[in-house]
């Protein structure tokens, strides 16, 4: 899997590189600044692109914008985003789209480099990969009248994993829970939500994550 | 039948309870003139006429509303032991009680329409419900007259009977209407605006003369005591004059700041010991501190110029009394008196048979010589109103030249403006430097105690695993797993610690961006309104952020939704904050809302707080700025 890689500060950048490549995918490019990537993304078109929000030569959301601009030009374009914080502005700008194959995450993430990989790979497969705390987040957002209030604790815990982009198998792994269970959850929270349901998981997920997003 | 039977009776009881009621608002009169029985005797009234409410509700049958109120506030014991009423301290609560209940009770508009109804009510409620029991008393005096006496007495009593429950609708329908408080259409023709001018200005030149007459009161004791009691004489009459500049203000509209210098700080003695007040060297700090004081009022230019203020009263007091004087002789005089004349001089002239002419006042002025004899009495109306008309004319122009003077020496001074201002800012400055070197502490201790620390223990660890790789591997894998635990965490605090100093949304986006990032973490709905074409200097932008975190933080621990407006015009960004909570909050109360106008202040921005008992909260935030052009974007 070729993956483009922005992240401007060098020990980091040869970090991920690093952690990336011993998980079987493969660097096409690793640039340091906005303008690099913008030619990197157009130049290799790569399964998928990890990008750093803070680039030079502005050093303020240069690689947000970018990312975005790229997913304007191809709809779809998978990237996961990096930084030091989350914001919800942020994850709302990219779930915009409704495309799917987007990720939002810590930089603090990739301490934890199966999960990291894992994340990088259901973005390239079209899945969505956003931080937990972006997710609570936009869970909290809203107040106290919406549909949102009226989950159990159980079908949140369910929602809130969903949201982040995990499987049903994921899920149910984390939750100690059989998948039937996951299933009977989720289609709970469906119609609390009065989402349609579908069979696929990335479709689902999206779903939610609109809602979240309008909400 | 039983409602015809028990109204008669009732209709009684109304007339007695009208006689008590009136005899109660002779007591109010009494209390009021002696102001200590007040309180007591106002919340009588209250109950007193809660009750006639009730009972015209219940037995007139007609609905006559009930007045919700508040009871007076109970004055809070302070920390110190003290009870506050307004800005004074009282020792005992009693008396902070009494102080507040007679606010509470003289600023009640509706005790004045009550006290109303109970004079009034014996004439006009009670007349109705007069009738039935004077049918009874009359049938009950028929009754001697033998036998056609009990025919009448039955037709009396039957006719009481049947009258009764009209007699009460209408006692209740009289009430209603004199209970009720009718809202006063706002005035603002010529007349009625010259009127209120007329009186404002006889006010003024009322307090005008009060004035001059602390300023007679300083010039006597000033040259009595060669200056030596100016000090104690001019904090004495200061406050007569700053009465008059807040009437002035809030009476024309035209402030008249303050003009006088602050109080200087305690003399601070020299190298020597000594301390020195102008050209003369004290040992002692008593009379140093004295002296200064007495600098303090007789070097400072708005003594002289107060003074010179007050002897103008001379000719400003008779000059801007005249539009009064003229309403009053005019209008009151030669007007009001023919027009009222029969009410009171018919009984006089039946009783006496001395019959006093209606063109009383006239005739007077004519006697006196003032008005040239010939001139029929009937001409007093019209020059009456002249006269009067000639007053309200002269209101407004005459208002003008009297602002005009008291603006000239009653205005600070450029020199004490500019005086004050240096003060302002060095104080600004300091306070400032103080947060900035708080702040740098804090930032100093969490990066110590946090991030730091656990730098150190990452490395500890690490140096750990190199050692044990080869002997331990399992101990190794934790300790390796305990580092990365370690880390993570320093990372989390880091990002805290740079979200407190410069949240990363504000560099990377600016100030709209940041406040719709907040605005979104708020757990309520935001309703964000900006409109900022560019960005605002860094620093500002920093402390503006922190001022709409704060705002919102206090709005949404207490309200449902928030409304936060940000706009930039003429070099002033202003931001306003509207929340749907209770209201009632104190700006004294809390730390918050200080340590945002402690924030704006350093960049002269202001924070006003609007926030009555029942809300809305409204916060407005306005800081003096300028506005650079949209940054341009590298793509």
């Amino acid at each position: 899997m070729r993956v483009v890689l922005a992240e401007d500060l060098h020990l980091l950048r040869d970090g991920l590189a690093l952690l990336l490549e011993s998980h079987g995918f493969t660097i096409t490019a690793a640039v340091a600044d906005g303008p690099s990537l913008r030619d990197a993304l157009t130049r290799h078109r790569p399964d998928v692109a990890v990008v750093d929000v803070r680039l030079p030569p502005t050093f303020t959301d240069e690689g947000l914008q970018i990312a975005l601009e790229a997913r304007r030009a191809t709809p779809g374009l998978p990237i996961l985003v990096l930084s030091a914080h989350v914001e919800q502005l942020y994850a709302r700008e990219l779930l915009t789209d409704g495309a799917g194959a987007v990720g939002y995450l810590l930089k603090d993430r990739v301490l934890n480099g199966d999960q990291f990989a894992d994340a990088v790979r259901r973005v390239a497969a079209g899945g969505t990969a956003m931080d937990p705390q972006v997710i609570a987040k936009l869970l909290n957002a809203g107040g106290a009248n919406t549909p949102l209030s009226r989950l159990t604790p159980r079908e949140r815990e369910v929602l809130e994993l969903m949201a982040q982009g995990r499987s049903n198998a994921a899920i149910a792994q984390r939750l100690f829970l059989s998948d039937s269970a996951i299933s009977k959850h989720i289609a709970a929270v469906f119609a609390k939500l009065g989402l349609p349901i579908s069979d696929d998981d990335n479709r689902r997920v999206m779903a939610v994550l609109a809602f979240l997003n309008a909400s | 039948m039983t409602r015809h039977a028990l109204a008669a009776p009732r209709c009684a009881c109304l007339v007695l309870f009208t006689a008590a009621g009136f005899a109660y608002s002779l007591v109010m009169l009494i209390s009021v003139t002696l102001v200590v029985p007040f309180p007591a005797a106002a919340a009588g009234q209250q109950r007193l006429v809660a009750l006639a409410r009730r009972l015209a509700r219940g037995w007139t049958g007609i609905d006559v509303p009930d007045v919700s109120r508040t009871p007076p506030p109970l004055p809070q014991r302070r920390a110190d032991g003290w009870y506050a009423h307004g800005v004074t301290l009282y020792r005992s609560p009693r008396t902070a009680r009494w102080m507040s209940a007679i606010d509470h009770y003289g600023n009640d508009p509706a005790a004045a329409v009550e006290w109303r109804w109970l004079t009034l009510a014996p004439f006009t409620c009670a007349v109705p419900v007069l009738l039935p029991p004077a049918l009874i008393a009359a049938g009950l005096l028929a009754l001697r007259a033998g036998p056609w006496g009990w025919l009448a007495a039955g037709g009396a009593v039957t006719a009481a009977l049947l009258v009764a429950p009209t007699s009460l609708r209408w006692y209740g329908r009289s009430t209603r209407v004199l209970l009720q408080e009718r809202a006063r259409p706002a005035r603002t023709g010529w007349i009625s605006r010259a009127w209120t001018a007329t009186w404002r200005l006889g006010g003024l030149a009322g307090l005008h003369l009060a004035g001059l007459g602390v300023a007679l009161l300083t010039f006597v004791t000033t040259v009595v005591s060669w200056g030596g009691l100016l000090l104690a004489v001019t904090t004495l009459t200061r406050p007569v004059t700053e009465m008059y500049r807040r009437q002035a203000h809030r009476w024309t509209g035209v402030a008249l700041p303050s003009p006088y210098r602050p109080l200087p700080p305690p003399p601070v003695p020299d190298e020597d010991g000594t301390y020195r007040i102008g050209r003369t060297l004290y040992a002692e700090p008593g009379t140093a501190a004295g002296l200064q004081r007495h600098r303090w009022v007789s070097h400072d230019p708005a003594t002289w110029r107060d003074q010179l203020w007050a002897w103008g009263a001379l000719v400003w007091a008779p000059l801007t009394l005249l539009p009064a004087l003229l309403i009053c002789a005019g209008f009151f005089g030669l007007v009001w008196q023919p027009i009222t004349w029969a009410p009171w001089a018919v009984p006089i002239g039946l009783f006496t048979g001395h019959w006093i002419t209606p063109f009383y006042l006239w005739h007077a002025l004519v006697h006196g010589g003032v008005v040239p004899a010939g001139i029929p009495g009937w001409t007093s109306v019209p020059a009456g109103l002249l006269l009067a008309l000639l007053g309200l004319a002269l209101a407004a122009p005459l208002t003008r030249a009297r602002i005009r003077w008291d603006a000239l020496l009653l205005r600070p001074t450029t020199a004490t403006v500019l005086a004050g201002r240096v003060e302002q800012l060095s104080t600004r400055r300091a306070d400032t430097a103080d947060a900035a070197a708080d702040e740098l502490r804090r930032i100093e201790r969490d990066l110590h105690d946090g991030a730091q620390a656990r730098l150190v223990a990452v490395g500890l660890g690490l140096g750990a695993v190199a050692r044990l790789l080869e002997t331990d591997p399992v101990r190794a894998r934790q300790l390796l797993t305990q580092a990365q635990e370690t880390s993570a965490t320093a990372l989390a605090e880091l990002r805290d610690l740079v979200r407190g100093i410069h949240p990363p949304v504000l560099a990377e986006r600016g100030l709209t961006a940041a406040v719709r990032a907040i605005a979104l973490d708020t757990p309520l709905p935001v309703v964000v309104e900006t409109d900022l074409p560019g960005r605002l200097d860094p620093a500002v932008e920093s402390a503006v952020y922190f001022a709409v975190c704060e705002t919102l933080a206090n709005a949404a621990r207490i309200a449902a939704t928030v409304t936060l407006t940000m706009h930039h015009r003429d070099g002033l960004l202003r931001m306003v904050v509207t929340d749907d909570g209770p209201g009632g909050a104190d700006p004294s109360a809390g730390t918050g809302l200080r340590g945002i106008m402690r924030r704006l202040s350093a960049f002269d921005g202001t924070l006003t707080l609007h926030s009555p008992t029942g809300g809305p909260t409204v916060v407005i935030m306005e800081v003096p700025c300028a506005l650079s052009s949209p940054k341009t974007s590298t793509s």
